[in-house]
């Protein structure tokens, strides 16, 4: 179980890894469109209004070519044998937990709970606050970072069996490219929006 | 029970010599200093990788199917034996 949940990479071929990512990534944003969230960003999962099908889709096109560029030129610069494919299954497998998150979000609750809070945060009346509104939002908090702790986790598996990482330097030059990622990816979103 | 050959000194951690051979027939003993060759000096794990790698000759992929691990982790393992041989033919 802690094999398929963090360390998918070190068992399942690249024809499998392949075909779950594929199927996840429909799945999530069949998941984004039907949820009205937009995947606006690498490490991003935020509510809105309305979302068409293939801005869904679009999204988690874009995060995962930015996860790909970036972690492949770090891969190959650790070890020149890192094969593409490798880190295109990681990309796309590593993301299962970020498209479970808007499930959590049934009936527009979370977000419904957030514009409560902003609305009386902003008029200044922080003790009107519901206390159902702020449970709901502190234990999405708490689900959202074990969620994101859950994919880094699997996306740094997966770099690291792709590289054959070792050592402090494959972390630093991982925890750029996701930076570099995260930059690019809301920067090309932005853009065609 | 399969006996484990030490490759390490218990005591002090260096590497072991071979000291004394013996014909289990004739009950021949011929005693030296002789070093281990390199294949010997690594873990039985290792040993028991290569003696696979030969079995499948040389195929990674089919290495990969039979221990039920993916290609880069089996190719990491050989890059980390690799890594191991080139150290000990330095020493």
């Amino acid at each position: 179980m802690k094999i398929i949940l963090f360390k998918p990479f070190e068992k399942y071929s690249e024809k499998t890894l392949l075909l779950v990512g594929i199927i996840i990534t429909l799945i999530g944003s069949f998941v984004a469109y039907t949820f009205n969230t937009r995947f606006d960003g690498v490490v991003d999962v935020h509510s809105v209004t309305d979302v068409l099908l293939y801005q869904a889709l679009l999204d988690n096109l874009i995060n995962i070519f930015c996860l790909i560029l970036f972690l492949f030129i770090s891969a190959k610069y650790i070890n020149k044998k890192t094969r593409l494919i490798d880190i295109l299954t990681t990309s796309m497998v590593a993301r299962t937990p970020i498209y479970l998150l808007p499930f959590f979000n049934i009936n527009g609750a979370i977000s419904k709970a957030g514009e409560n809070i902003l609305q009386f945060a902003n008029e200044g009346f922080t003790n009107q606050i519901s206390s159902s509104d702020l449970s709901i939002i502190i234990v999405f908090g708490f689900i959202t970072i074990l969620f994101s702790v859950w994919y880094i986790s699997l996306l740094f598996n997966g770099f690291k069996v792709a590289s054959n990482a070792k050592g402090k330097f494959p972390i630093i030059l991982f925890i750029i490219s996701l930076i570099l990622s995260e930059v690019l990816s809301k920067i090309i979103i932005f853009q065609l929006n | 029970m399969i006996k484990k050959l030490p490759i390490n000194c218990p005591s002090c951690e260096k590497s072991l010599v071979v000291s004394q051979l013996s014909c289990s027939s004739c009950e021949t003993v011929i005693s030296g200093n002789y070093s281990l060759p390199i294949l010997l000096q690594l873990s039985s794990e290792d040993q028991d990788f290569i003696f696979e790698f030969i079995l499948s000759s040389g195929s990674l992929k089919k290495i990969a199917t039979k221990m039920g691990k993916s290609y880069p982790t089996v190719r990491n393992k050989l890059d980390d034996i690799i890594e191991r041989i080139n150290h000990l033919q330095k020493i």
